[in-house]
This record gives structure tokens, C-alpha cells and sequence, in this order.
């Protein structure tokens, strides 16, 4: 292949990209185009919400329901669904193997991230709503109450990619020094431990503070007002003011894992970097007994 | 005496708040139409003179089955309404999810224990506290002290919950006749049951029918006949389940009662379970606006707005004799409402309207406590 072949192909491949829609990225779709496309026959749109009856009341057409805490996690053992659950899931929501997936959800895209990640897991590559159903409402798009029972689909899952996912004992490595980057993506109070978990939640850990050698960099720092990801060069320079250029491999962890889903997903997915998200997060870490934990400001757990 | 100038004060005031309420709330349910179904319900509450208690007394003092025959047709409606809804929203009901948001609770002794203290404080305050909420409308002062002693009842139960929770609700099954029956199959049991009651009121005729009135009267004179208060709030009830919520009227109380009696430092610090249950379970404070608060805004200014066209409005003060009976009627139709996950409209209405057993067995003991309580005012008065 001559330059010139190359830089027609170069070319070509770009006006394709442009004219497939205003894609922020390879794994985000903006709500115009996904409006655009609404009805295509291999396209699946999967709500992933964390409140009840939000979908139900009305969701972007054609969508199906994912219920997190039931459909995306095993309801008894701490872990993600399994592979076969998992599997029939996608099944039954009518999802062949070259189906476009695409995922949102409220609360900022959170548990859709959460999914994005659980798919991604199995091997399926998935789409973001860029904004997810914040902005999806607040432009006045339109909504549906009509339920989707689609055909059975004929998707197989992969075993799990296990690389995409860090244990204790990878974290353990990465506060020990092994070249791996912990970003922690918690307030930043947390963080610094001089609160053990935001008001009104019941999970605790029973320590406070952070993995040594993380570096702090809240989630809501990667999006926009609009609820949208900031674009790619302003997220690229934002980690690397952290030390987080993608140079290393990555962890990134919260306190459940699942708003540290939505930075996997812009590191991973937006700025191309490798990338694990911690799913056992600080409500295991911070239980862990003997593990070595930074606590700057000192908040002692006193059992109250 | 109608007074049409207070009254279209009244819906001004309505109009007002109405363009004042933000869109949604916080999970993006339409506050406006929330206050605007308060309002349908409040009117056809007033209008209809749809008192819990006095639907139950009419039948017990004069057998009078009307009012009655006006709560089974608003069942009646409200469940194919609703049965409608779920249907689609949960196409199998086999599985092991509940319809989102529906009422449909633990069945414990808690529960009986709840819904037979909440009958008893009926009888012994003289309305359900749907009913104490329309009389506000009215005017009545009476009903304020009965409200007064519902939130303490509230936080009486916010104390006892813990013990209960863990005793008898954590255990007790949560029974979803379409788990069960099937759509169909709960829709014939209940609608069933449903026409049974109805049969069983109506053996003895119907009371002599009105002669006709012009349209005014029928709608701003009159009591508004069983079959058209029933219709108007089971639809309602459907709307409502469809776009906002179920109906409720407790939720809102039982959050001011809980935010005052935990800045009081009375309450336990962690209520167990109780913000995982669907029902009138009630949040700490968080927002001054909140569905329910703005449901039971429009409810009251709706009925003070049909009392005043109607003529009902009296302004009256309870007399002294009368406040310890109210604070304490007041005070188990509380604590029943708290430790029942919700009252006459949240377990009965919206319960047996999603198919919850839990909806039937607060009715049966409800309506116990109720003849309990008229019979021991009989006594003593």
C-alpha cells in the first residue's frame, strides 16, 4: 500500500466517522444521534437507573430495564453477575452478537457505567448515552411508557476478562509500589478521611482515608455541567495534573465501585489507557485487616 | 352559605402555587401534577364526603350502605385502572420483582396491630386522616388537634419500629396476589370479593333516590351519589400510579413528624429497613417541597375551594372537652399509619389496587378497630 492509498484511506475513514453521527468517541453516542436512530433494527437501548419507577414512567423509546442490584450483580455473593445470568439476560433483551448496544441511565450515567463495565467484562462492547437521561430530559426528548418484549437474541458471552477487573491482592501490589496507578475517586473528604462515607449511607468501612499512593480525583470532575463527559483533551490533561497520563496500568475505585465505573470508563474508553476498576472499592479495602492505609487527617472509627 | 368569591380566591391560590412548583423533584416526578391530583382528590373527598370513618358509621348507625358502595366502586376501578398499568410495566408476575413503587407490604402482626389501632382511632377522633385533611378545608379546627396528635402518633411509632421490625416485619412475607394468581386470576379474586361486599351492603335495597337537581346543584350542592365519587377516584388513583405515585397522604406527615422528633434526638439513630419499603415509609427532610407535601397542599386547598362554593365551609373550634379525644385519636391513627406503612389511602386504596395482600388484611383489621371504637363511644356517651 503506496502513501497516497494510506491518506485516501485515512481520508475516507474519517468523512465516515463524521458522517455516522456528532460521536463524541468510538464508545459514546450524543443524544441526537441516538434520537436519529431510534428503531434501528440492530441497535439495543438498555436503562440502567438506580431509582424505582423511573423507567417505567418513561423511558427513551425501545429501551429495556436493568435492574443494578438484581440483573447486573449476583443478589447473594458480592460479585458481578454471573456469566450465565448474565448471559440470559442479554438474551431475553433481544441482543445478538452484533447488536449496538447502547447504555444510560440517571444519576449521571453511574450504574450505566456500571454496566458498561459488566459487559465489558464478558467481552461485549457497549455505548454510553453522553449525558445519559439527564440530558436526555432536559432537551425534551421524548419518552415512552410502552414496554419492549423483544425476540430472543443469540448472544454467547466470554469467559470474564479478569484484567479489566482489580482484586485485593492487585491493589495491595499497586500500594506496595508496583508501577500501578490507584486513582481514588471519591470526594475529597473521604479521601482525606476526614469523613468515613457521605451522609445517609449504611455501607461503611470501618477505617478511613485512602490507599497509599492513590491520588484523588472526584468523579464529577470528568463532566461537564451538562452532565456530559468533558471532551477528551481536557479529561487528558486533567489525570495528567494528577500524575495519570496512561503511562502505567490504572486502578480506579470509589466506595462501591460503581460511581469509579464512570472514570474507568472515561480513561479507558475516551482516553484509550488500561485501565481495572476495583469493584471491592474502600467498603472492602477499608475493611481489610492489616492492609496499609494513608489517613491524613487522623478520624479514628470509634464504633459510634 | 356557598361563597363563589372565597372560592375562586381559593383556586387562585392554587394557580399560583401551581406555576410557582418546580417542574420535577428529585427522582423527576412532575411536582404540578402532583399537587393537581391532590386536588382532584380533595375535591372528590369533599364533595363526596369521603370520610373513611363516616362511610363505615353511616353503615354501622343507619345502614346506610351508600358510602360503602362508594369505596368498593373506587376499588373496584382503581384495581382494573392499575392492574392495567402493572400489567405492562411487569409483563411476568411471576418473577420475584414487585411492581416499582406499588404499596404492597409485609404481612405480620405488626401490620394488624397497626391497621386495628388506626380503625380504633377513627371511631375515637371522628376521620381517617385523609378525611381530618379535608375537614381542614372545611374548616374544621377539630381536625387540626387530630393531626397535632397524629404526628406524635408518628413518632411514637418511629420508637417502636425497630422492635416491631425485627420481631414480625423483617420475617413476614410479602404477598403479591399476581405472584400468585396471575393478572387474571387476582383480578377475578379481588374484583370478585369486591362484588361479594357490594351484594352483601346492598341486600336491603337502596336508599330512596333524590329527585334530580340542575347541574350546579348536583355538583356544588349536593353530596355527590356513591357511584361518582368511586368512579372519580379511581381513576384518579390510576393517573396518579402512572405518572407520580401511588396515593398517600401520611408520607409527607410522617417525614415532618420524623425530621422534628430526630432534631429532638428521640428517634434511634438508624431506623432499620424501613427506607426499603415501598409505601407512606417516610424520609428524613430533605427538600421543602416534596410530591407528597405538595399532593396533600392541593388536597386541602381543593377542598376549602368546593367548601366554600358548596356552602360547607364552618369554621368551628373543637370544643375543650372534646381536645383530649382528638390528640388521642389522633395520636393511634399516627402511630397505626407509621407502623402500617401508610393509612386508609395508602394500604387500602393503593394496596388492593396493586393486588397486595397486605391492602385486605389492613382493611379487615381496620375496620375492626373501628367497630370496636363506635361501640365503645356508644357506651360511653
Amino acid at each position: 500500500m503506496n502513501a497516497r492509498t494510506t491518506l485516501r484511506l485515512t481520508v475516507g475513514a474519517l468523512a465516515l466517522c463524521c458522517a455516522a453521527g456528532a460521536q463524541a468517541s468510538d464508545y459514546l453516542v450524543t443524544t441526537d444521534w441516538l434520537e436519529e436512530n431510534l428503531g434501528a433494527e440492530d441497535l439495543r437501548i438498555v436503562e440502567v437507573s438506580v431509582n424505582p419507577g423511573v423507567f417505567e414512567r418513561g423511558h427513551i423509546p425501545g429501551a429495556v430495564n436493568f435492574a443494578w442490584h438484581a440483573d447486573l450483580v449476583d443478589p447473594v455473593k458480592r460479585d458481578i453477575a454471573s456469566r450465565e445470568d448474565f448471559e440470559a439476560l442479554l438474551q431475553q433483551s433481544g441482543i445478538d452478537d452484533d447488536t449496538t448496544v447502547v447504555l444510560y441511565g440517571d444519576t449521571n450515567n453511574w450504574f450505566a457505567a456500571w454496566g458498561a463495565w459488566v459487559f465489558d467484562v464478558y467481552g461485549v462492547d457497549v455505548k454510553l448515552l453522553d449525558g445519559g437521561r439527564k440530558l436526555w430530559e432536559a432537551e425534551g426528548r421524548p419518552l415512552s411508557t410502552q414496554p419492549l418484549q423483544p425476540a430472543a437474541g443469540t448472544i454467547a458471552l466470554a469467559e470474564p476478562d479478569e484484567a479489566l477487573r482489580a482484586r485485593l491482592p492487585d491493589v495491595l501490589a499497586a500500594a506496595e509500589g508496583d508501577g500501578t496507578v490507584l486513582v481514588d475517586i471519591r470526594s475529597n473528604d473521604e479521601f482525606t478521611g476526614k469523613i468515613l462515607a457521605p451522609d445517609g449511607v449504611k455501607e461503611l468501612a470501618v477505617r478511613a482515608g485512602h490507599v497509599p499512593g492513590a491520588v484523588n480525583v472526584p468523579w464529577g470532575q470528568a463532566v461537564a455541567e451538562d452532565g456530559t463527559f468533558k471532551p477528551a483533551e481536557e479529561l487528558k490533561a486533567l489525570y495528567a495534573a494528577a500524575g495519570v497520563d496512561g503511562s502505567q496500568p490504572i486502578i480506579t475505585y470509589c466506595r462501591i465501585g460503581e460511581r469509579s465505573s464512570h472514570t474507568w470508563f472515561a480513561l479507558t474508553k475516551i482516553l484509550g489507557y488500561e485501565v481495572a476498576n476495583y469493584d471491592g472499592s474502600w467498603t472492602e479495602y477499608g475493611n481489610s485487616v492489616g492492609v496499609p492505609i494513608e489517613n491524613p487527617s487522623g478520624t479514628v472509627w470509634t464504633g459510634q | 352559605m356557598p361563597r363563589p368569591i372565597p372560592a375562586v380566591a381559593a383556586l387562585a391560590v392554587i394557580a399560583l402555587i401551581l406555576a410557582a412548583l418546580p417542574e420535577r423533584d428529585a427522582l423527576g416526578r412532575p411536582l404540578p401534577l402532583s399537587m393537581l391530583l391532590g386536588g382532584a382528590f380533595g375535591l372528590a373527598l369533599q364533595r363526596g364526603r369521603f370520610c373513611f370513618w363516616c362511610l363505615t358509621r353511616d353503615w354501622f348507625e343507619a345502614g346506610d350502605p351508600r358510602g360503602l358502595v362508594a369505596l368498593l366502586v373506587a376499588l373496584g376501578v382503581g384495581l382494573l385502572g392499575t392492574f392495567a398499568v402493572i400489567g405492562a410495566w411487569v409483563p411476568d408476575p411471576s418473577g420475584e420483582r414487585l411492581p416499582p413503587d406499588a404499596h404492597v407490604g409485609p404481612v405480620s402482626w405488626a401490620l394488624a396491630l397497626g391497621a386495628f389501632a388506626f380503625g380504633l382511632g377513627m371511631a375515637v377522633s371522628g376521620s381517617c386522616i385523609s378525611a381530618h385533611l379535608y375537614r381542614l378545608g372545611e374548616g374544621s379546627g377539630g381536625s387540626i388537634v387530630a393531626l397535632a396528635g397524629a404526628l406524635g402518633g408518628f413518632a411514637l411509632g418511629f420508637m417502636s419500629w425497630n422492635a416491631l421490625y425485627l420481631a414480625a416485619i423483617q420475617p413476614a412475607p410479602v404477598i403479591w396476589l399476581p405472584a400468585h394468581l396471575g393478572y387474571g386470576g387476582a383480578l377475578a379474586l379481588q374484583l370478585g370479593l369486591l362484588a361479594a361486599a357490594a351484594a352483601w351492603l346492598l341486600r336491603r335495597g337502596w336508599p330512596q333516590a333524590e329527585p334530580a337537581a340542575t347541574p350546579w346543584r348536583a355538583v356544588f350542592g349536593r353530596r355527590w351519589p356513591a357511584a361518582v365519587t368511586g368512579l372519580a377516584i379511581g381513576l384518579i388513583a390510576t393517573v396518579a400510579y402512572l405518572r407520580v405515585g401511588p396515593l398517600g397522604v401520611t408520607a409527607e406527615l410522617g417525614s415532618i413528624a420524623r425530621t422534628g422528633a430526630q432534631a429532638f434526638g428521640i428517634l434511634p439513630t438508624e431506623l432499620r429497613g424501613l427506607d426499603g419499603f415501598a409505601g407512606c415509609a417516610t424520609v428524613v427532610k430533605e427538600t421543602v417541597l416534596s410530591r407528597n407535601g405538595v399532593f396533600v397542599i392541593g388536597l386541602v386547598l381543593a377542598s376549602l375551594a368546593a367548601a366554600l362554593a358548596s356552602g360547607d365551609w364552618t369554621p368551628s373550634l373543637p370544643g375543650a372537652r372534646d381536645v383530649p379525644r382528638l390528640l388521642l385519636g389522633g395520636v393511634l391513627l399516627g402511630w397505626g399509619a407509621m407502623v402500617s406503612l401508610g393509612c386508609t389511602v395508602g394500604v387500602i386504596l393503593s394496596g388492593i389496587m396493586a393486588g397486595a395482600g397486605s391492602g385486605w388484611v389492613f382493611a379487615a383489621f381496620c375496620l375492626a378497630g373501628a367497630w370496636i371504637g363506635w361501640q365503645a363511644r356508644r357506651r360511653l356517651a
